[in-house]
């Protein structure tokens, strides 16, 4: 049986205010359950942001010292998760390199509405139709990674943190201080360039 | 709707709004008006589908293990820090 939990005075429940709460009044070997609990999915999120494993385990080693160091700061207002995210997407773009694989530039609509008639489809293709679990495997999970890395970073971090992460709208716009409208607009154009990187891979196949 | 017709005007009104649609954040009357559209337009019904497959591609990218050596090291940093965190 699960027990609710109980919203805090700012109305926010958290299954991991508990474990904060105890690390910050002394229980330190607490730490240890908040990186069991974070560590892969703060090793993934680094990865797909720095692209390269070395940046990554340096970013999650930065980022848990520096929750480590400022965790008594935190004041219970968001989700920790969302702060602890916060931080990380932080020290990723500080290990930002540049990258020619994936520029930094503006995508726009109009690169992805598609006006020629020659080009405009008449039907669902295959691979929007079929069984999702029939159509995975470990080729095509590489590609949509390999699609991941080549998008422009501030495209990247919005469609990992949405579409990967699973955070809400508000929350991504939260964690990079963003505005809601922002956050919806860089994701619709990182999907659509990963539709178009997906059926360039379907169509070759 | 077919191609030969297809009124790119409109149709790039509501292709700005897809990924909202599929993530159920607009509102009822932007929703019927795109419902309305992808029954009659079958290249925005594609859009729409495709993207949508797309979403749930992304959401299958899956995690990779985290090394068992960084692991290790992690955990040691940790132990180093000290032990009174500041307050700020």
């Amino acid at each position: 049986m699960t027990v609710p939990r109980k919203a805090n005075r700012n109305g926010i429940k958290d299954k991991d205010f508990e474990l904060v709460r105890a690390i910050n009044s002394g229980h330190f070997d607490r730490f240890e359950d908040l990186v069991k609990r974070y560590e892969q999915k703060l090793y993934n999120f680094s990865l797909r942001m720095c692209r390269n494993a070395a940046d990554a385990e340096d970013a999650v080693q930065e980022t848990f010292l520096n929750v480590f160091r400022y965790l008594k700061g935190f004041r219970y207002e968001t989700k920790f998760k969302n702060w602890l995210y916060r931080v990380a997407a932080s020290t990723c773009l500080k290990k930002r390199r540049k990258s020619k694989f994936a520029p930094e530039r503006e995508l726009s609509l109009d690169e992805f509405f598609l006006q020629d008639e020659a080009e405009i489809p008449d039907q669902v293709p295959k691979w929007a139709l079929m069984p999702l679990q029939k159509l995975l495997n470990d080729e095509l999970l590489d590609k949509i990674n390999e699609a991941i890395f080549t998008l422009p970073e501030k495209y990247r971090l919005v469609i990992v943190l949405r579409d990967i992460e699973g955070f809400s709208t508000a929350e991504t716009a939260q964690i990079l201080n963003l505005s809601d409208a922002n956050v919806k607009v860089r994701l619709h154009r990182a999907r659509l360039f990963l539709r178009d990187r997906l059926k360039g891979y379907f169509e070759n196949e | 709707m077919n191609k030969e017709q297809h009124d790119h005007k409109h149709c790039l009104e509501l292709f700005e709004k897809l990924s909202e649609y599929l993530d159920d954040e607009l509102d009822e009357v932007t929703c019927k008006d795109i419902e309305k559209h992808i029954k009659e337009c079958v290249p925005c019904f594609v859009c729409l589908q495709t993207l949508k497959r797309t979403v749930d591609l992304c959401k299958q990218a899956g995690n990779r293990p985290v090394p068992e050596d960084f692991s290790k090291k992690l955990r040691e940093a940790i132990q180093n820090m000290p032990k009174s965190p500041p307050a700020r």
